[in-house]
């Protein structure tokens, strides 16, 4: 019995040392301790390098094999300058879709259930995540860019703007993994993994980073000019190879922010309420 | 008493078959598979033709026009996407434990395997009619009358069912839907795009053209295009020479895949 009275005390002494459960101290070293273990995950299964290395790179070859001289012919500048932001936005949302899977994993084998009944800042789960997805598309930007690189991609704009072209797709990443994130939470069928797949598809074909803007049906020209991607890949052209940077940068920014924006508020109650039932 | 041991129910392996088959087929309705089925289709075509209509379009593509080159391909990537969900599903099918749970049961272990394969044939058709339908949209036609035309549709459920057969012992061996999802999307960009469905094999880089030109899209490709006929005629007339080598793909990927599905589908997990 004494013993058993002493851990109640034992275990404030600790809480008191350690900050309590809503403290931001504990928040921060939470969420690291929790961004690891995905990190490590990640790193574990061969798969992922294989979809966050091979895949983009293999797409970024065959890009520039199949529409490269096409692509350099209409616009005299390199195709590249074009299809290595393009692929860089692509690989940033085709691995968002493992993430999709994973917490719809963890929400069935009741592990979010279980870090919630546990002493954890409620914050850390979820900026956990947004810890490890900024990492893999940190990585994954940088190994699309080496590929470009090696292929004869240039930055003629000096180092910030390199800094700021790689900084677009780490947004554009975080404002699509939290689209992602949110259909999973509401959408647990394992369809919604395929349904995101049309939604990339047009979203990378109608982009000018795929073809040049003037190439498309009249029609289609407005939308194609305006959606997110095409402002991105347009950005980090400029960023790049030269020409206008600060209206298409802004655009990006502001489409990114309004879409973290709206997922915001549903992705936390989805996933407080994936911790709190299954 | 002992009459409840000796009416031990022995079950037909067909009724097994279809209730199997009914259990995959019967929600998709319901839980957006088929719409999600059309939706991949219709998002295929708008794809690839309109972003490349008006950049591959030319005299050099001996056809009438691009939408009569482009749907083989089309469809081929239809399929593709239709196998994909099939190795999707296995591989849930399989981390869940309903696979286990099957083997313990009076079931021949081929069965379900077989009821997925039958699901997966109704996505390839529902793949297949969509993509038709849309590339009738963008003015495909079929030149060479009805019955090459069904043979057009045949070929390509074959290979669907192929793909079908590599996706599901994939799914089922990998236990893991996270890594299988990926592959849903660059492969099949990949493999496509290297085909010479999307522009002639003169128009790639020269040092490609040999691994592009025996690829197994490009070949299907080859023999799909002939099927459909053109009314220009720069198409190759219906000949062996053209069908064999996408018949002698289906059938190659087949042989492989099935000792392999015995394999794996049979291992106790």
């Amino acid at each position: 019995m004494a013993v058993l009275e002493g851990v109640p005390v034992v275990g404030a002494a600790e809480a008191e040392l350690a900050g309590s459960e809503n403290s931001l101290r504990s928040l921060l070293s939470q969420t690291a301790v929790l961004t690891g273990r995905l990190l490590l995950r990640s790193v574990r299964s061969p798969m992922t390098l294989v979809h966050a290395v091979l895949l983009p790179v293999a797409f970024l070859l065959t890009l520039k094999v199949v529409f490269g001289d096409s692509i350099t012919a209409i616009t005299g500048e390199n195709a590249l300058y074009r299809s290595v932001p393009l692929v860089a936005l692509l690989a940033t949302m085709s691995g968002s879709t493992t993430g999709m899977v994973g917490i719809n994993a963890e929400r069935f084998d009741g592990f979010l259930a279980r870090m919630w009944s546990l002493p954890i800042h409620r914050g850390a789960g979820l900026l956990s995540r947004l810890g490890a997805e900024t990492v893999r598309l940190v990585f994954t930007t940088l190994v699309v860019l080496g590929t470009g690189m090696a292929l004869g991609f240039r930055f003629h704009q000096g180092v910030g703007a390199a800094v700021l072209w790689v900084a677009i797709p780490v947004i554009f990443g975080v404002a699509f993994a939290a689209v992602a994130t949110t259909v999973a939470l509401y959408w647990r069928k394992t369809v919604m993994v395929e349904a995101m797949q049309p939604v990339i598809i047009l979203g990378a074909t109608f982009c000018t980073g795929f073809v040049p803007v003037d190439r498309y049906p009249d029609w289609v020209q407005p939308v194609v000019r305006y959606q997110p991607m095409s402002l991105a890949v347009d950005a980090m052209r400029g960023l790049s190879v030269g020409g206008p940077v600060l209206s298409p940068m802004i655009s990006t920014l502001i489409w990114c922010a309004a879409i973290f924006a709206v997922c915001l508020v549903p992705l936390l109650v989805g996933y407080r309420r994936a911790s709190t039932s299954r | 008493m002992t009459a409840l041991t000796l009416t031990r129910p022995i079950p037909s392996g067909t009724q097994q078959w279809w209730v199997l088959t009914a259990r995959l087929i019967a929600p998709t309705l319901r839980n957006g598979e088929v719409a999600v089925g059309v939706a991949v289709s219709v998002a295929a075509t708008a794809s690839l033709y309109i972003p490349l209509n008006r950049l591959m379009d030319g005299p050099d593509l001996q056809m009438s026009s691009y939408a009569q080159y482009l749907v083989p391909l089309i469809v081929l990537q239809a399929i593709a996407f239709a196998s994909i969900s099939t190795a999707f599903r296995a591989a849930t099918d399989s981390v869940q434990g309903i696979n286990r749970r099957f083997q313990s049961l009076p079931i021949a272990s081929l069965t379900p395997l077989a009821a997925r394969i039958t699901a997966a044939l109704y996505r390839c058709v529902i793949g297949l009619v969509v993509a038709l339908a849309a590339g009738y949209v963008i003015g495909f036609r079929f030149h060479r009358g009805l019955w090459y035309a069904a043979v057009f549709c045949l070929l390509t459920l074959l290979i669907g069912l192929a793909l079908a057969l590599l996706g599901d012992t994939l799914g089922t061996k990998s236990r893991d839907p996270a890594a299988t999802a990926q592959w849903l999307l660059l492969p099949q960009l990949i493999f496509g795009f290297l085909s010479v469905g999307i522009q002639p094999l003169h128009r790639f880089p020269e040092w490609i053209r040999p691994v592009v030109d025996n690829q197994p899209i490009s070949r299907l490709v080859y023999a799909l295009q002939a099927l459909a006929g053109d009314s220009a005629g720069g198409v190759p007339p219906v000949t062996w020479s053209v069908i064999g080598p996408a018949l002698a793909w289906t059938v190659g990927i087949m042989a492989v895949t099935l000792p392999w599905a015995v394999v794996v589908y049979r291992r106790r997990t």
